[in-house]
């Protein structure tokens, strides 16, 4: 019986604390390695607050949030209402190399996901954004 | 978040406890905002007790270094988890703040 999880969080900032916890329990629940849980909350965090701060004009509309896990994988899929964004190519490249005075952190967010995620998928369907994430659990 | 601080000469050593996310961000930049102003020499952080980064903590963490540059003061980094250093090399943070293993080598580094 693979584990799941899936969680309907309005589009507020305090609701991270909601995630934060049900990334905990699964984890819990399907003895995740410490690593694992740091990069599904990054990437959870990053995209969620993302889209709670850029996709919608306020904090009422719903994210759902579903993660699934099988021997080698954890899959996570977000799905919200708000303005389209293509995480692949909508966003900055991000700046990972000015000196300190110069340096910018957004985009940032975005470039975790693609670094610490072996899949990134999104679509825009329905009038929604679908991203799809797939890590290992052992990389 | 708690932060606790401890001063050496002109060099404070900083100690955050705890996740630094988007939940805390900003009390984690109000807190750092005091400690930069009472750093004369250098700033170093002790991330011996932070168990999560995410870019808003970041963003507090260049705020910072812009700061103390500012005031021509240093900012250095030490005793960074496995994951948290990872997380400092795919954002490149690791060009522009110094990270050290051990807070021994991190004041080593700013006195010399």
């Amino acid at each position: 019986m693979p584990a799941t999880m899936s969680l309907t969080v309005r589009t507020a900032r305090d609701e991270l604390e909601r995630i934060n916890a049900a990334v905990d329990r699964l984890a819990e629940q399907d003895d995740w390695p410490p690593d694992l849980v740091f990069r599904v909350r990054l990437v959870l965090e990053e995209w969620n607050l993302n889209v709670m701060d850029h996709g919608h004009d306020d904090d009422t509309h719903e994210i759902d949030i579903a993660m699934s896990c099988d021997d080698d994988a954890v899959t996570i899929e977000i799905i919200d209402g708000g303005k389209p964004f293509d995480p692949l190519h909508d966003t900055p490249a991000p700046d990972l190399t000015s000196a300190v005075g110069e340096r910018r952190v957004g985009g940032l967010g975005v470039h975790f996901m693609r670094e610490l995620m072996d899949e990134v998928r999104y679509k825009r369907e329905s009038g929604k954004n679908h991203l799809k994430l797939v890590t290992r659990k052992v990389r | 978040m708690e932060i606790s601080t401890e001063t050496d000469g002109g060099t404070v050593v900083a100690t955050p406890t705890g996740r630094l996310d988007g939940s805390n961000a900003r009390e984690f930049q109000d807190a750092l905002d005091a400690v930069v102003q009472d750093t004369e020499r250098a700033l170093i952080l002790d991330f011996e007790q932070v168990s999560y980064i995410s870019s808003a903590g970041l963003r507090v963490l260049l705020v910072t270094a812009k700061a103390l540059q500012g005031n021509g003061a240093e900012l250095a980094l030490c005793s960074l988890d496995d994951p948290i250093r990872e997380v400092f090399g795919i954002s490149g943070f690791d060009s522009i703040i110094p990270i050290h293993a051990s807070r021994a080598d991190a004041l080593a580094s700013v006195k010399g």
